[in-house]
């Protein structure tokens, strides 16, 4: 089934690779021919070809190589072996993306606005004011210091992100004129002859002409985290399946080979898997479709405003020119100047906060989008679980044992007093080739680097940590002779000389397949005494060995025979090929269990992530089998939770009369996916809460990850390997883990995990959830103020007063006074306990909805401009004009060749006093606003609680004072002007 | 509901505000700490205040005298002997504490046309403008409580200097003879106060080259009138070309 699987990866490829052809047909002609040309090497058949065949095709040799003539004018043909890395945005591209966001945008509009509003004053005669001009300019101004701002924030994470990519430059060993070269993996060609060894990384795909005991890591690639061996027959006819091909960037763990190189650079595997993620859009993130969505109830107020008031203006009688002047003012009034500065401010000290704790964003506003996801598409290997195989159990005593796992070795250790458990240890030792790599004394020992294959590798370090020094552990017995481990008879087996000089007896060890060793086996160990191997222990052997598989861990049986004294004399000859000596009869130890475990700190934030209703689904390459232990392990699949199958056979009925709504969970397999149309996923999604796919594709990832968007939630992608990079690319937010993640995943994601701590996306949820309530408290703080700010126009314009407050003050409240405590909103503490909400729904909770735009503009905005006016008129009054004489003054008022208008006291004013006069009332205007503004900050402050809950002076008790800062500091700053206008403002309000 | 409460709390606002406010004097004078002056006929150029007309040319120079006549309407003799029938003693501030006029008021000083000599327009009702002898009136604003030279008892006088273009102009004399504002009519009380008050006038009769302009600045020399505002131009002075074209 798998090897199904695996090849339906390699035909949707191939359709993808169309499609992608399909596209660059449309739009460049050129290069159809080489892709053409690219596709038909695709089709590889150099796997099932013999090796006569092979050179023929590639006109070379499997002894001496190509010459380097021939390998030289195949390098300038075909260009170097390497992964052209994604067509990189330019510079000047992402610097124009920072200037082209909505917000930015509806600036753009008001600059332009401006500028010919500006332009219509200067041609009509009228004495042009510059305040259009400035305002132009101030505009053009936020936005451009702005995009400076964010592009400095995305260029600086690029920076971390960049540092971690690998500069060194691969080696590789090939045989060219027949001689050994150590060469730049990127000067390979196709037909070279490389040796690869353990510990390399396979540097182009090859073809496998020798082989001895390889084996290769394609964990990146397709996500299984056992080794896959490499030898030089064709076993399948699908080349991602056979054994005689290796692949481009997966890692030899052990063994040596020689291959022909058959692709080179972007024509190998994984150079289409990341073009494949290259052809997937980025989608917008949910922050930048709120703040469209913002954008447009903006404009839409601003136009109907504008609008309205032109035909008041209209109707009124001043002339078309005026009114247009009036409508477009009206328009760029609505322009909140401050709030573009505000969210990338806010979002940018989320995004330090996340710094902090490791999870770099290379987007900005992937900071929020962490906040309203709803659906996290985890990769298993590398990302879940520690890709690393480790000893997860011990069967001995007729008793399963669980060993520690954890990456620290802090969990809890099983019984070791046993004898069975001595014996079975000594075996586990001492039958195992696996040995660390000198100069690590230091290193903890999990984090050792180990010569040897995986599982004992795993033994070996497990047997380091239990019973201490294994090199000198084994150094005590000495080992005489010892059979490797192979195909045919699955198992391995050594013989030692004993540990107590006296006892000169041999020992055999034997570990391998379990039911091979039980076949081999006459007696068990239990509790030290050796019995006989009756049914009955054989039924709890088969007991455990399902329980055990069924954890989706591999197991290894252990046993051991300490060889007759007579027979087996010192000196004795041993012939491992002869096999001169007993291999069954053996007396069984017991098993042991090894899987990659999860990481530590995964099933609480997969908790965590549950209780804050966000769906963690996993989507792996692995088996499924594996797959679902895992899940089982983290809590994806919860306890309790059964599938479809699982119900059939509790209930003893054939799996289609399983009413498939019963079942929480579901593992699906990339076969039962191909088969699948988009609809029966979306229904197995919407059904099954719990779901894991397993040996899925590349593509098949993206395909989950687009069901899942289709039905509605945000999606995380997390995920290291190449194989997960076009999901990454596809999701909502792509989530890269920074160390073992591959450069194509950290390429397509949005944030990095610096740590791999999958915990860290839990809190970049949290994060991402304050943010957006923070936000929402800014706007509407922000949004509140534009309401009096445009009123006085609007007065001014139908009831011809005096103007109340002028451009430059409202420029000074949007983009000086008022952007500190906006600002000071984002460090706002949650207020309820945010983690156990749900994920927002994108369609029903805006940033902006209409609710909060009418309260902040509608009736917080209407109390300021009634304190405002209040004021104002105070202030008109007590200096002699009166507020009824006020209305229909402004024809006098603003007539500068007047310099004796009457006030209502008699006393005559010259256009320089009025005017002075007139910038007094901005102030005053001012002043009010911002009294306001401080109780409108206060109110803000909460969205759910009472601000006696929060605490008005929790601010003080927040780890950042900003705050209390920025009042004061704005008090300060208006303290001039409150000088000369505290006893207006004083008295009237 | 809201939007009820609202206006209605505003309403209340300015109700409460009118109340409280002195009807006869403002609460502060923070603008008018010095009165502006001002020079007719007050035609501009731009934001200049450019005299130029062409005695020629009646359209021309009825421009001017209409602008002087507006100006000076109120001061025909015989309403202001209707109206301010009070008998002020001159180069004295006319101080009062109580209301003895009628209806509750301050007596308001006269002032005649007839003060202003040869620009009354009473002889020539062209101001001069037929000729290259045209007359300027300048006037003070008025600010309630204002006394000159801080009632030290000096009259403010009105001095007028030729800036610019001083050879085109022969020579200028001020009606009243002296150029002074007379006392008796400070301090002002206010519109409710003193309905029937008018502002005193000083006539400024210029001798002109013909076809030539010249630049004049008359200011109002008192110790409490600042001319010196870089932002108000008209405070305590007052800048004009002045140009008789033929």
């Amino acid at each position: 089934m798998s090897k199904m699987n695996s090849y339906d990866m390699f035909v949707e490829m191939d359709k993808m690779d169309g499609e992608i052809d399909v596209k660059i047909k449309k739009k460049k002609v050129k290069k159809k021919e080489k892709l053409e040309s690219m596709k038909k090497e695709m089709d590889i058949d150099d796997h099932e070809i013999t090796i006569d065949e092979l050179e023929l095709k590639y006109t070379t040799s499997v002894t001496k190589g190509l010459t380097s003539t021939v390998a030289q004018q195949a390098l300038e043909r075909y260009g170097p072996n390497e992964l052209k890395p994604p067509k990189g945005t330019p510079e000047y591209v992402k610097f124009a993306r920072q200037l082209a966001g909505g917000l930015q945008c509806l600036m753009w509009v008001a600059a332009v606005i401006c500028f010919i509003a500006f332009g219509i004053e200067c041609a009509s005669d009228d004495l042009a004011s510059y305040d259009n001009l400035y305002l132009a300019i101030v505009l053009i101004t936020v936005v451009v210091v702005t995009g400076c701002f964010g592009y400095y924030q995305e260029f600086k994470s690029t920076n971390i992100i960049a540092s971690f990519k690998n500069l060194v430059p691969q080696q590789a060993l090939v045989i060219r004129d027949g001689q050994k070269n150590e060469i730049n993996a990127n000067m390979l060609v196709v037909g070279d002859l490389v040796e690869i060894k353990g510990g390399d990384r396979v540097p182009a795909d090859i073809r496998i002409i020798t082989a001895q005991g390889c084996k290769v890591d394609n964990s990146s690639l397709t996500g299984e985290s056992e080794p896959q061996t490499k030898s030089p027959e064709c076993t399948h006819e699908n080349p991602l399946e056979t054994r005689n091909i290796a692949f481009f960037s997966t890692t030899c763990l052990e063994g040596v080979a020689t291959g022909v190189v058959i692709s080179t650079g972007d024509r190998t595997i994984i150079g289409r898997i990341a073009s494949l993620a290259s052809g997937v859009g980025n989608e917008k993130t949910p922050i930048a479709i709120e703040i469209e969505h913002f954008v447009d109830i903006i404009a839409g107020l601003a136009i109907f405003f504008g609008f309205t008031f032109f035909v008041v203006a209209m109707f009124i009688g001043y002339a078309f020119l005026e009114a247009m002047i009036f409508f477009m003012a009206i328009v760029v009034a609505y322009v909140p100047e401050g709030l573009l500065a505000t969210v990338t401010v806010c979002l940018s000290l989320t995004a330090k906060r996340l710094a902090r704790k490791n999870c770099v964003v290379k987007n900005l506003e992937a900071v929020e989008t962490l906040g309203s996801t709803s659906v996290i598409c985890s990769d298993k290997t590398g990302t879940l679980t520690q890709n690393r195989m480790t000893v997860a159990h011990l069967w001995f005593d007729n008793m399963i044992h669980a060993a520690d796992t954890t990456e620290d070795q802090s969990g809890q250790s099983f019984d070791q007093s046993s004898e069975t458990w001595r014996a079975l240890a000594r075996v586990a030792s001492l039958c195992n080739r696996a040995i660390f790599k000198p100069n690590q004394e230091m290193v903890p020992v999990p984090k050792r680097m180990v010569v040897g294959d995986a599982s004992e590798t795993a033994l070996l370090k497990f047997t380091e940590l239990t019973i201490g020094n294994i090199i000198e552990y084994r150094a005590r017995f000495n080992k005489i002779c010892e059979v490797p481990f192979n195909s045919t008879n699955k198992f391995q087996l050594s013989i030692h000389e004993l540990e107590d000089p006296l006892d000169l007896r041999y020992m055999l060890v034997m570990k391998g397949a379990p039911e091979r060793i039980l076949e081999r086996c006459s007696t068990i160990l239990i509790k030290g005494q050796e019995l006989p191997l009756d049914e009955q222990w054989k039924e709890a052997f088969q007991t455990a060995y399902m329980d055990l598989g069924g954890l989706g861990e591999r197991v290894l049986g252990f046993c051991h025979l300490y060889l007759n004294e007579k027979e087996f004399a010192r000196g004795y000859k041993y012939d491992t090929d002869e096999m001169n000596f007993p291999t069954s009869g053996l007396c069984f130890a017991g098993l042991i269990s090894m899987i990659d475990p999860p990481r530590a700190t995964v099933p609480d934030a997969v908790m965590r992530c549950r209780t804050a209703g966000i769906r963690v689904v996993m989507v792996t390459g692995d088996h499924p089998i594996t797959a679902r232990a895992i899940a089982a392990n983290v809590g994806i699949i919860s306890e309790g939770s059964e599938t479809v199958e699982d119900i059939a056979a509790r209930l003893r009925i054939p799996v289609e009369q399983v009413k498939k709504s019963e079942a929480r969970a579901c593992v699906i397999n990339g076969g039962q996916l191909k088969d699948m149309s988009s609809e029966e996923l979306d229904e197995a999604l919407m059904n099954h809460p719990e779901m894991v796919f397993a040996r899925t594709s590349p593509q098949q990832k993206l395909i989950i990850v687009e069901s899942c968007q289709r039905l509605g939630s945000i999606v995380a992608v997390t995920g290291d390997g190449v194989n997960d990079s076009p999901a990454l690319k596809k999701a909502d937010i792509g989530i890269a883990m920074g160390i073992s993640g591959s450069d194509a995943a950290k390429n397509a994601a949005d944030m990095i995990l610096l740590d791999d701590n999958f915990a860290s996306i839990v809190t970049g949820v949290e994060q991402g959830r304050l943010i957006f309530d923070n936000l929402k408290k800014s706007i509407a703080y922000t949004l509140t103020k534009n309401i009096p700010e445009l009123t006085p126009y609007l007065i001014y314009i139908t009831v011809s007063i005096p103007l109340p407050l002028g451009c430059i003050t409202i420029l000074f409240i949007e983009l000086a006074t008022d952007i500190f405590p906006s600002v000071s909103l984002a460090y706002e503490k949650a207020e309820s306990d945010i983690m156990h909400l749900k994920p927002r729904n994108p369609r029903r909770d805006r940033l902006v909805n209409e609710s909060l735009a009418v309260y902040s503009y509608f009736q917080i905005g209407a109390i300021q401009s009634f304190a405002g006016f209040t004021d104002y008129f105070a202030a008109m009054a007590q200096e002699g004009w009166f507020p009824l004489m006020c209305v229909g003054l402004r024809g006098q008022w603003e007539d500068i060749r007047l310099q004796d208008l009457q006030d209502s006291y008699g006393q005559e004013w010259t256009y320089s006093q009025r005017l002075y006069q007139e910038y007094t009332c901005y102030t005053v205007f001012f002043v009010s606003i911002e009294i306001c503004q401080i109780f409108d900050v206060l109110i803000r402050k909460t969205r759910r609680l009472s601000l006696f809950q929060q605490g008005v002076f929790s601010l003080c008790s927040t780890r950042n004072p900003s705050r209390t800062v920025s009042a004061s500091a704005r008090l300060r700053r208006q303290g001039h002007m409150l000088r000369r206008a505290e006893f207006h403002t004083l008295q009237s309000s | 509901m809201f939007y009820i409460v609202m206006t209605a709390l505003f309403a209340l606002a300015i109700y409460v505000l009118m109340y409280t406010l002195d009807p006869y004097a403002p609460d502060y004078q923070d603008r008018l700490s010095s009165p502006g002056v001002m020079v007719w006929p007050d035609t501009y150029e731009d934001e200049k205040v450019v005299i130029a007309y062409n005695a020629s040319n009646k359209k021309s120079w009825m421009k001017m005298v209409n602008s002087i006549r507006t100006l000076i309407q109120p001061y025909n003799d015989t309403l202001q002997e209707h109206y301010n029938p009070h008998n002020c003693t001159a180069e004295k501030y006319f101080l009062q504490n109580s209301f003895n006029g009628p209806n509750h008021t301050k007596w308001a000083c006269a002032f005649y046309q007839s003060t202003l000599g040869d620009c009354s327009g009473i002889d020539d009702p062209t101001f001069g403008y037929t000729t290259s002898q045209p007359c300027v009136i300048i006037k003070m604003n008025r600010i309630i409580g204002f006394l000159p030279n801080n009632g030290t008892g000096l009259a403010p006088r009105l001095i007028c200097t030729v800036l610019e273009g001083s050879e085109n102009v022969n020579g200028f004399e001020y009606h009243p003879y002296n150029g002074t504002y007379d006392l008796s009519y400070y301090p002002y009380y206010g519109k409710l106060a003193q309905p029937t008050y008018v502002n005193p006038l000083v006539a400024v009769k210029f001798n002109l080259i013909r076809q030539k302009t010249a630049q004049i600045e008359c200011r109002v020399v008192a110790e409490n009138i600042a001319y010196e505002n870089y932002y108000d131009p008209f405070e305590g002075k007052v800048l004009f070309n002045l140009t008789s074209m033929s």
